[in-house]
């Protein structure tokens, strides 16, 4: 929830992305002189430690003053353990394009055990919408292109080699460095500041 | 046996190059690199405290390029390869306890964006092996050039000198 809404003041504040990402999935500014893309499966435990523990840390420090954009992509992994990752990845996808993707992230992370076991991801994610926004994210997910666009993100990650989620990176220009996982805040801290002194 | 002997020399002359040049190609790999990303795969295993982390990811890359130059170039082999068999195994050892404990970590051998997995694990384990050859063979080949003092003869005679060697050498 508090991710949300910084995450929400930060959308309002991007400008436009790059032409392969989805502009629902940014978080900041298009000027930032630094990107942050995360790969994630919304199964894995991980990942939801990633996204309600640092996440949170990088959106306040560097994202609210625009050092810094936070690209997500999708990256369900196809294992059966994971087996309803890609149906949380389409409905996360479908309401990014109405601007509610960290809410509906949010909810993902938070009740992932429940929905990964019970395959409850559609009452997931509409117990943080409104009846308005659940008709079209009922209606996108149903888009070709919605599914079309995560597994763009997964063979886009399949070309980086990521072989576990989540993976991150830290992209600087043309540098782009893989960032290990578990992130040491301090580090990744002194890492990004070293950029702006 | 002097082609034999040829094989094992050949072999641990190539063993010592190969590793001496994966040991410089890891340390190139890591400081090429902001210090923090080494910083964080070492961070990742969950075993010592900030401090020494930060003094390890600073340091271990240039230790490991001295390590490798010194033992493509044949110098202090027994030390060398020593410690180049003991740095390996505390890092199969590493990638071993982060496998048993199911921790789907960056392996920071050659820089980051590598998990551990059963790939790392031969090719460390394989390393390992190469190395302890290495250090074998540098003690063996040791003791086989160290000469033995001659044997006197039972009946108190003093043995006839080596016509091959210098006059300095048979006395």
């Amino acid at each position: 929830m508090r991710l949300a809404v910084i995450a929400l003041t930060a959308v309002l504040a991007a400008g436009a992305a790059g032409p392969a990402e989805d502009k629902g999935k940014v978080l900041g500014s298009s000027t930032a002189p630094l990107r942050l893309e995360v790969y994630s499966d919304f199964a894995c435990p991980a990942c939801r430690t990633f996204h309600e523990q640092t996440l949170p840390m990088i959106v306040h420090d560097y994202v609210m003053n625009g050092k810094l954009a936070i690209v997500n992509h999708e990256f369900p992994l196809n294992i059966p353990a994971h087996k309803h990752s890609r149906e949380a990845a389409n409905y996360a996808t479908a309401a990014a394009r109405l601007g509610i993707y960290e809410p509906v992230a949010d909810a993902l992370f938070r009740s992932q055990e429940s929905w990964n076991e019970t395959g409850k991801v559609w009452e997931t994610v509409a117990s943080v919408l409104s009846a308005d926004q659940q008709k079209k994210v009922q209606a996108l997910v149903k888009d070709p292109s919605v599914p079309a666009e995560v597994q763009h993100d997964v063979e886009a990650g399949t070309r980086e080699k990521i072989s576990s989620t989540p993976s991150i990176f830290l992209i600087r220009g043309a540098q782009r460095l893989p960032i290990p996982f578990p992130v040491n805040y301090g580090f990744l801290r002194s890492l990004i500041d070293g950029y702006f002194k | 046996m002097a082609t034999s002997n040829n094989v094992v020399r050949w072999t641990t002359l190539v063993l010592r190059v190969v590793l001496g040049g994966i040991f410089v190609y890891a340390a190139w790999a890591k400081l090429r690199l902001p210090w923090q990303l080494f910083a964080m795969s070492i961070d990742s295993y969950q075993l010592l405290p900030t401090s020494l982390v930060e003094l390890l990811a600073k340091t271990l890359p240039w230790f490991e390029l001295a390590l490798g130059l010194v033992l493509i170039a044949g110098w202090w082999l027994r030390i060398s390869s020593t410690i180049v068999s003991a740095l390996l195994l505390v890092f199969f050892s590493l990638m071993i306890r982060a496998a048993i404990k199911h921790q789907e970590i960056s392996c920071g051998c050659f820089g980051p964006g590598e998990t551990i997995s059963w790939k790392t694990m031969l090719r460390d384990g394989s390393m390992l092996a190469g190395s302890l050859f290495v250090t074998l063979m540098a003690f063996v080949s040791r003791r086989s050039r160290t000469p033995r003092p001659a044997a006197l003869p039972l009946d108190g005679t003093r043995p006839e000198p080596d016509p091959s060697l210098p006059p300095s050498a048979s006395r």
